[in-house]
């Protein structure tokens, strides 16, 4: 820190800061808050209850949409963060790296509803193509490879989350020296065990962060899902159609509420977590940092 | 580990390695033999081939042309792992969320050594390297000479034959340098591999090498003792790498048996060469600068103007100016020196056999 600054200037700096984050974070709290009135939004009385959360577990309508939203929120994880992982590896380690960025970012600078419909024309296409294979061949199974439903949801997921788990993992593993891994080689490790004993654990915090990032991504995510779910609702999908048809309900305010609640613990733990490992172990550092000999 | 000392095959040969990245020859035909329990240095400028000579030999890198034999075995088309050879970074190669007995252990684990023996051989290896009681500590809770010793106990501790030290030293600042060349020195005679150690640094060169080879524009120049690189350099590079040597461009006039005549411009001087030489080929002479004497202008000697002093501390350097412009130092110790008035008219002159013929 500059200490000849003006200190005005710098609660200044604090002040814009949070008045951004309160900003943003408004519309989250009042969320809560009208999950916790009896009489719902708009109503001209408050009366505290909890009655909703109580009420969200046996709408099945929202459940199965939780559901949903879940089971490809965790699909689409398991396969975008790998993948991230070896794209930023194979970005590391190339020699050209411009055209490996430009193909990871390309889906960032598509608009969401022109790549969902670009797909959805894609994968009806497809669709139509595979049965009329599978006439040719007498045989059904491939009718329903690319019809609507989970699996084009999830490419769409797949394709709209790599290129933010890329580059959060990009961040982690730019810090990480490769002399490790050829440290690790000329200890006897394969590429493999070099990867998982030495990079691995210094690149987790990314991966953790890749993971959460692409978790949040699906719940976020409307336009792709809706065009490409077929069947089914996902969460954000119900809740669009209630707010653009009847209003929100009660319940679907505590659930918002609910999803927030664990999305901020989870954050909110792995920053606290953080700060008091960092702190730990400068505390520790500092202990042991008495001079010893050369 | 292998009796290194008494084993009888070289512990490395390389024939006619080649390294290229299209059309960048990091390594052009470099020939090399290295005896087992050698402590041998691959010394030379920055960008001249020795790291990654140093590094397909670990495996680091796989040659375009030519081959990698240790102990009589090709190992050319091995990875890293597979070769009998440790390897010390120049630094940031500890593993940074390991305590420095997982460092040190982490190539016995691998091997799936018990664990009770590796908590014995990994409490020797500190023992050894001097770093007992800081087992414990995290890498970026040791200095950076600690660091060091980390990386060679970690290298040690597998009984390897072949250490390879990739600039081990260049981080260090210039006492700790010293004091761990020495200390790398006894180490390697107390353990008996064979070191092969990378540097530019023609002091650490010296104070630890058996042999030493030059290695410039990625062609082995010139190899030999330390003693016989720094008298005794064969090549006009080598002269102008190692110690502090004049370079005097001339032209040999005369031949005969082990000896040419020189002529300079401003004078001309017996040489003793083993090398062929023909009459009238141009050539360069090397004499190390703690071997030119300055005279009056009456001693016999080359003509010349006395430019400047530098004092260094233990010694001083003149700078002189001979009569065809080409600049020449002469070093005395600076308790012995006797100061002159720039532009004074002396002689310069050197021993008979101090004057070394280069004529590539």
């Amino acid at each position: 820190m500059n200490e000849y600054a003006n200190p005005w200037g710098y609660r200044l700096q604090w002040a814009y800061m949070l008045l951004i984050v309160v900003t943003l974070m408004a519309p989250v709290f009042y969320v809560m808050y009208v999950s916790f009135n009896e009489n719902g939004f708009g109503a001209a009385e408050y009366v505290f209850t909890t009655e909703w959360y109580g009420v969200v577990f046996s709408d099945r309508l929202m459940m199965n949409a939780l559901g949903w939203t879940v089971s490809l929120a965790l699909c689409t994880t398991l396969i975008t963060v790998p993948f991230a992982v070896l794209s930023a590896k194979f970005y590391k380690s190339a020699t050209n790296k411009l055209p490996i960025l430009f193909l990871l970012m390309l889906p960032l600078f598509v608009a969401p509803d022109i790549f969902g419909s670009a797909l959805l024309v894609y994968f009806k296409n497809l669709n139509f193509a595979f049965q009329w294979l599978g006439d040719q061949l007498g045989t059904g199974m491939f009718d329903a490879w690319f019809r609507l439903g989970f699996m084009t949801a999830l490419i769409g997921l797949v394709i709209y989350t790599t290129p933010y788990a890329f580059i959060v993992v990009l961040i982690t593993m730019g810090r990480y020296r490769e002399e490790q891994t050829e440290a690790a080689r000329s200890c006897g490790a394969s590429p493999w065990r070099a990867f998982w004993d030495i990079e691995f654990p210094q690149i987790r915090p990314g991966v953790a962060s890749a993971c959460a990032f692409s978790v949040i991504l699906c719940f976020n995510e409307y336009t792709r899902t809706s065009l490409l779910k077929g069947g089914f609702d996902t969460f954000t999908t119900v809740l669009v159609s209630q707010m653009l048809n009847t209003g929100m309900s009660e319940q679907s305010y505590a659930m918002s509420a609910m999803v927030s609640y664990v999305a901020i613990a989870l954050i909110g733990g792995i920053i606290l977590w953080t700060l008091i490992r960092s702190e730990k172990l400068g505390r520790e550092a500092r202990a042991k940092a008495e001079p010893v000999p050369v | 580990m292998r009796d290194a000392m008494t084993d009888t095959q070289p512990a490395v040969e390389v024939r006619g390695l080649a390294k290229h990245y299209g059309p960048v020859r990091a390594l052009d035909g470099v020939d090399l033999t290295i005896q087992a329990g050698e402590y041998f240095v691959l010394l030379g400028p920055s960008g001249g081939g020795k790291t990654t000579l140093l590094r397909t030999i670990g495996g680091f890198h796989r040659p375009t042309a030519g081959q990698v034999l240790l102990h009589g075995q090709d190992v050319s088309g091995l990875p890293p792992e597979q070769r009998p050879t440790g390897m010390v970074f120049q630094q940031y190669a500890l593993f940074p969320h390991m305590t420095v007995e997982r460092n040190v252990g982490y190539g016995l684990s691998l091997q799936k050594r018990p664990k009770a023996e590796i908590r014995d051989k990994v409490s020797a290896m500190l023992d050894q390297v001097g770093l007992s009681g800081l087992g414990g500590r995290k890498p970026h809770e040791l200095s950076g000479g600690q660091q060091q010793r980390v990386q060679l106990a970690r290298a040690l501790v597998l009984d390897r034959d072949i250490l390879l030290l990739d600039e081990p030293l260049a981080a260090l600042d210039a006492q700790l340098r010293k004091d761990m060349c020495l200390e790398l020195k006894h180490l390697q005679e107390q353990v008996g591999v064979t070191f092969i150690h990378v540097t530019h640094n023609q002091e650490e060169a010296m104070t630890v090498a058996n042999r030493i080879a030059l290695i410039a524009d990625g062609k082995l120049v010139e190899e030999g003792t330390a003693r016989q690189i720094y008298e005794a350099p064969d090549k006009r590079f080598t002269a102008s790498f190692v110690g502090e040597n004049n370079l005097i461009d001339c032209t040999v006039v005369g031949t005969s048996e082990g000896a040419a005549t020189v002529d300079f411009g401003s004078g001309q001087l017996d040489i003793a060469t083993d090398t062929r030489v023909s009459q009238g080929a141009s050539a360069t002479i090397s004499v190390r600068s703690e071997m030119v004497s300055v005279g009056s202008k009456d001693d016999p000697g080359l003509p010349a103007r006395f430019v400047e002093s530098v004092y260094l501390g233990l010694t001083t350097s003149h700078r002189l100016r001979l009569a065809n412009g080409t600049e020449v130092v002469s070093r005395v110790v600076s308790s012995a020196d006797h100061p002159l008035e720039p532009g004074t008219p002396v002689t310069v002159s050197w021993p008979p056999s101090a004057a070394r013929l280069h004529i590539d």
